[in-house]
């Protein structure tokens, strides 16, 4: 462990689980969101010379992805699904790639994040540590708003668990104001499984519209169950429900615009799936 | 306490006694005097400030000092003796692709993050290489040129 | 190709490149403090009262109480003031200045001081303002008739929204007080602008006034006017700390108070008579924000540009310059012409539509020729290459069959393609040039046989310093490498006039080349000369009358014709810019590659202007997008496919055959994008910038 003013840096995850139980320090991933507005008094636990957290591994069910792990790290490891490459693929640029991380993304708790929708439709769980132990929870339950999360003090995010299986028929479009450099307006994210003409998952994330990433399990469940053409019958319901549900905010855009973009993906989304 | 921060700048090993929170940016310009390293924005949108750290293309600005420790970094400074560099330059005197040459710094270290990886990159993976380093004055058709000459020119070189 | 438009290496090639090039940033000076500046938050306001704490030892503030001379800036008009006199026009107005050896206490200083304002209520809405800066109008033919014997009269309103420079580099200067004398260094386009405005607000006379320019990284006019204030500002500052004080802005400071291009509202008619535009009718209102500043010329120019590049025979333009509590705006590459060009495109595209013509037919048929009168009852002396410049645009872009299949389209994916037909008038508007400007240069011939050029002509990335080389290496007949030309001191080189305009090839080139001329006549090797030589008027020109806004406002003009494609997603309203394309005439481009380079980031600002730059003000006057990831310029990869091509047409009173070109590109971009928009989404449309929400709106009404 190294101690400068300002800052600790550390080589193992015991030690700055242990920094962290002690001192009230900000962890530093890549630092591209911190940054932005560094703050002059700000202490960082530097996280990036962590080795676990900056594996990425399979195990039967899971891809762990360690929470230090660079977005171009994500991107060229051939574990990574395609979807979460997408996302990687239209997220700034070349410099903010390699330094920005997957961990750092998801604890800024914006609802912008673009890795962040696609954890949320994956079904993605966090693996979260503080020196007693750690707990592992789904990554809706880690957020409370913008840019508020339920990591205390003492604990670090260490990795990302995202399901191995049934990511591979997707839908992804983010919108943002140009083609690079680009910070997202609206980002959907979906996934489409059905087994044997039923369908089994029907997953739906929005983001850049409200104070979190919008997913709603409970409408979702509508489809789940019926086959194709049963989901057809009923998908001017489902939509309404959406409709109903999704109130974005206004931002840089108009809450409108939000609500235009959303409502039309969703559409394409169930069209595209045969519905 | 130790305060001081290690790594390696253009080659040289070299300290740092500024708080480990402190913007790389400002060390390389204000204490090892490094001002072809540009400052366009503070917040990692415009690339003016591009190092190479670690070999990997990085924003200066977004790196906090604390956390290069141990590291490798190049600027336009040590990177302009390169050969590399060379085929670089002659490429961009062809098309004349340095205007105010503000962005320019960072946006060689991009092309040259770029070819390392690629040393044959197409017109779209050229403009997607450079796509973090905004440039107002050329439109960049002249820097996208200058990339596929010096690929040509330089072969061998990446 | 003439041979002197063969490319050779920037001068200033290699020190950008190899990061050793000094912008003022860059620069330390013993003792050095650094300034920033406290701003006014609000609008419109009296100032109550300016808390301060106490400074530290070495630390100063500095207000207007500290001014030598006049608490004015010098720019057309003196209305701005160095500091605030005691009331606020506009959120981001100086107040007073901190100055210190460390930033971050002169930032940790800044905190702490509080303004009281005894606020008002600002008027931000340019058709409210009751205060005109500037007003001018003109006409030409009977446009009364035109409009009392039409069969139809068409009405629109356009409108055309801020534009930010962002060049990379922001605004910066150093001020220095020696034995009486203030010398102020850095970023700036005009020297003896910033010369002029220091010796007032200082109450020096010249010869105590020195102005240098530093490597500069950036400006697109955005560095005409505002130098001249932050010039003043750290001049005060060195003549009351007894220090060098440099003050470079933060991005955000920079796009709060820099200068923008001016919103506009334009409201046009048109008289039709049997199926032919018989009179055009515009009202244009331009925001000039708080301050005067360049104004008046931007307006004219705009005023100028009203009717576009066609022949009406009866016509009236009326504009005005009102005052709202907003950022003063300034100069942009364009200068007031792209406002009023964007309008009359649109204008004769929509026209064209309710004739039952196609667009390009229509301004085909309306096109300017040699000989005819300009708008302001001047004339177009020389030839026009809009015939060949079309033709080239049609085979680089296929516009012709595009528009006619882009028409009535279905499903996700929407194609548009448009078009647009500009100039831009080269030189000083008006008699200015004659006038005010009056431009001199020197070239100095060295005992070692180097000629240096001595001009107040900065290089801001354009690259003037290696087009002025060849004019002098080639008329010489002697190497480049013997040629100097360094950036600008007022203290070594004469007056040549602003970098602005576009007159800088074409009207200081030209000296140089006559001054050249002399020297090759006289040349005498080992030994040193000097020649000067003095502006003169072209006596082709129809005299311009300013009270009568008539006659020839410049003595040739540059063309350009431009087209743009573009694809639609009607489920995310975003807009893929598939191609782009230029033709231009800037004479004979003096260096190609230079040229090039010139006309391809032109034409993407000027399509950003279009499409995605968009600054956001609030109903407390405050810039809401003042960084860079919120106010969105392209990058490399928004317009993959941009081609640009020139036509050669010799201006014989240009050196070797050139005339301006750095703004052209700049005007026609927005209205080629637009009419792509209007093709792709098949209605008209009257406003840039044209966003993914507008266009969003257009595709929702069309679902209801």
């Amino acid at each position: 462990m190294v101690t400068f003013s300002n800052g600790y840096l550390v080589d193992n995850l015991a030690d700055a689980l242990k920094i962290r139980s002690e001192i009230d320090v900000t962890p530093y991933a890549g630092g591209t969101d911190l940054m932005v507005d560094a703050k002059e008094d700000a202490v960082y636990l530097f996280l990036n010379k962590i080795p676990e957290l900056r594996r990425i591994y399979s195990d039967e069910q899971y891809l762990h992805i360690g929470a230090a792990c660079t977005y171009t790290e994500i991107f060229e490891n051939s574990l990574s699904p395609q979807i979460l490459k997408d996302a990687i693929d239209y997220l700034a640029a070349p410099a903010i790639r390699n330094m920005g991380t997957a961990g750092g993304n998801i604890c800024n708790a914006s609802p912008k994040a673009d890795t962040a929708l696609i954890f949320y439709v994956a079904d993605a769980k966090l693996r979260i540590c503080n020196t007693s132990g750690e707990r592992i929870l789904p990554i809706e339950d880690f957020y409370v708003g913008r840019g508020k999360t339920v990591l205390q003090k003492d604990e670090l995010l260490v990795e990302i668990l995202v399901p191995k299986q049934g990511l591979e028929h997707y839908y992804y479009k983010k919108v943002g104001a140009r083609q690079a450099l680009a910070i997202s307006r609206v980002a959907f994210a979906g996934i489409f499984t059905t087994e044997n003409g039923i369908i089994t998952r029907c997953a739906m994330a929005f983001g850049s519209v409200a104070d979190t990433v919008l997913r709603f399990r409970d409408l979702e469940a509508l489809f789940v169950g019926k086959s194709i053409a049963e989901a057809k019958s009923i998908r001017s319901q489902f939509i309404a429900n959406y409709e109903q549900a999704i109130v974005p905010i206004r931002g840089r855009v108009s809450a409108e615009y939000r609500k235009s973009v959303c409502m039309n993906l969703l559409e394409d989304f169930l069209t595209q799936n045969g519905i | 306490m130790n305060g001081q921060i290690h790594f390696t700048l253009n080659g040289e090993k070299v300290t740092s006694d500024r708080h480990a929170n402190e913007r790389l940016l400002d060390v390389l310009r204000e204490d090892f005097k490094l001002t072809g390293v540009k400052c366009g924005c503070k917040e990692g949108e415009c690339g003016a400030c591009s190092v190479l750290l670690n070999g990997v293309l990085a924003n200066s600005c977004m790196v906090a000092m604390g956390s290069i420790e141990g590291s490798e970094v190049v600027t336009i400074e040590g990177y302009s003796k390169t050969k590399r560099f060379q085929a670089l330059s002659d490429a961009y005197a062809q098309t004349s692709a340095v205007q105010c040459g503000f962005c320019i710094p960072g946006m060689v270290l991009a092309c040259e993050a770029l070819l390392a990886k690629n040393p044959n990159p197409t017109d779209a993976e050229i403009r997607k290489g450079i796509s973090g380093n905004l440039c107002r004055c050329t439109g960049y058709n002249a820097i996208v040129e200058a990339v596929k000459i010096a690929a040509r020119e330089g072969k061998g070189l990446w | 190709m003439e041979s002197i438009s063969k490319s050779i290496p920037k001068r200033d090639h290699f020190p950008k490149i190899s990061g050793s090039a000094k912008y003022v940033d860059d620069l330390s000076f013993e003792g050095m403090l650094h300034g920033k500046i406290v701003r006014s938050t609000v609008a419109c306001a009296d100032i109550k009262e300016i808390l301060i704490p106490d400074l530290p030892e070495g630390y100063f503030v500095i207000d207007k109480n500290d001014i030598p001379g006049i608490n004015s800036v010098h720019i057309v008009d003196d209305d701005t003031p160095v500091f605030s006199d005691g009331t606020v026009n506009y959120v981001g107005e100086p107040i007073l200045m901190v100055a210190g050896k460390d930033l971050k206490v002169v930032n940790r200083l800044m905190k702490l001081i509080k303004v009281v304002y005894d606020e008002k209520e600002p008027v931000l809405d340019m058709m409210k303002s009751e205060t005109i800066f500037y007003q001018y109008g003109y006409t030409k033919g009977d446009w009364e008739t035109a409009f009392r014997e039409a069969d139809k009269i068409i009405e629109e309103d356009f409108q055309t929204g801020y534009q930010e420079h962002t060049y990379m580099e922001v605004q910066g200067m150093i001020g220095f007080y020696e034995n009486g004398k203030s010398i102020v260094r850095g970023s700036m386009q005009c020297p003896y602008y910033v010369h002029t405005a220091v010796k007032r607000a200082m109450g020096l006379e010249s010869d105590k006034v020195q102005v240098i320019q530093e490597e500069m990284g950036g400006a697109f006019g955005g560095k005409e006017d505002y130098p001249s204030i932050l010039g003043c500002q750290v001049a005060v500052a060195a003549y009351k700390t007894g220090k060098p004080v440099k003050v470079v802005f933060d991005r955000s400071e920079d796009i709060i108070c820099s200068p923008k291009r001016h919103p506009a509202k334009m409201h046009y008619r048109a008289a039709i008579k049997n199926g032919k535009i018989t009179g055009i009718d515009a009202d244009i209102v331009y925001n000039c924000g708080a301050y005067t500043t360049l104004s008046p010329v931007v307006l004219q120019r705009g005023l100028i540009c009203a009717t576009g590049v066609y022949n009406f025979k009866n016509l009236r333009v009326r504009g005005k310059g009102v005052k709202t509590n907003t950022v003063p705006n300034g100069a942009f590459r364009g200068f007031g012409g792209p406002q009023t060009f964007f309008a009359i495109e649109m204008f004769m595209d929509h026209l064209a539509k309710e004739i039952g013509m196609d667009s390009l037919s229509l301004k085909e048929s309306m096109v300017v020729k040699q000989g005819d009168d300009s708008a302001t009852s001047g004339k177009y002396h020389f030839h026009i290459p809009f015939p060949e410049m079309i033709e080239k645009l049609d085979q680089m872009s296929d516009f012709r069959k595009k528009r006619e299949a882009f028409r009535n389209q279905t499903g996700r994916y929407r194609s548009g393609i448009g078009l647009s037909l500009v100039y831009h008038g080269c030189g000083f508007t008006g008699s200015g040039e004659r006038d005010l400007i009056k431009g001199v240069v020197k070239i100095v011939k060295n005992t070692d046989d180097t000629v240096e050029l001595l001009t107040a002509g900065t290089d801001m990335g354009q690259g003037l310093k290696t087009a002025f080389a060849k004019i002098a290496s080639d008329t010489l007949e002697i190497p480049l490498e013997r040629i100097i030309v360094q950036n600008p001191d007022t203290d070594r080189v004469p007056n040549s006039g602003p970098t602005a305009a576009s007159r800088s090839l074409m009207v200081v080139g030209k000296l140089l080349q006559r001054a050249a001329e002399k020297l090759k006549r006289d040349w005498k090797p080992g030994e040193y000369q000097e020649f000067v030589e003095k502006y003169v008027h072209p006596d082709f020109m129809i005299p311009w009358d300013l009270s009568k806004f008539q006659g020839d406002p410049y003595p040739d003009y540059s063309w350009s014709a431009n087209a743009v494609e573009v694809k639609v997603d009607t489920l995310t309203a975003t807009t893929e810019i598939v191609g782009a394309w230029g033709v231009y005439d800037v004479g004979t481009p003096i260096d190609m590659a230079i040229i090039k380079g010139q006309m391809q980031g032109g034409f993407l600002q000027a399509i950003g202007y279009g499409s995605m730059e968009l600054l956001d003000v609030n109903d407390k006057g405050v810039i809401r997008n003042n960084s860079f990831s919120d106010y969105i310029i392209p990058t490399s990869m928004d317009v993959p496919h941009l081609e640009t091509e020139v036509v050669e047409n010799t201006y014989d009173n240009g050196p070797f055959g050139g005339k301006g070109a750095g703004e052209l590109p700049a005007v026609g971009g927005a209205p080629a994008y637009v009419e792509a928009m209007e093709n792709a989404l098949g209605v008209n449309l009257h406003h840039t910038p044209f966003s993914q929400e507008d266009t969003m709106k257009v595709l929702e009404a069309f679902k209801k």
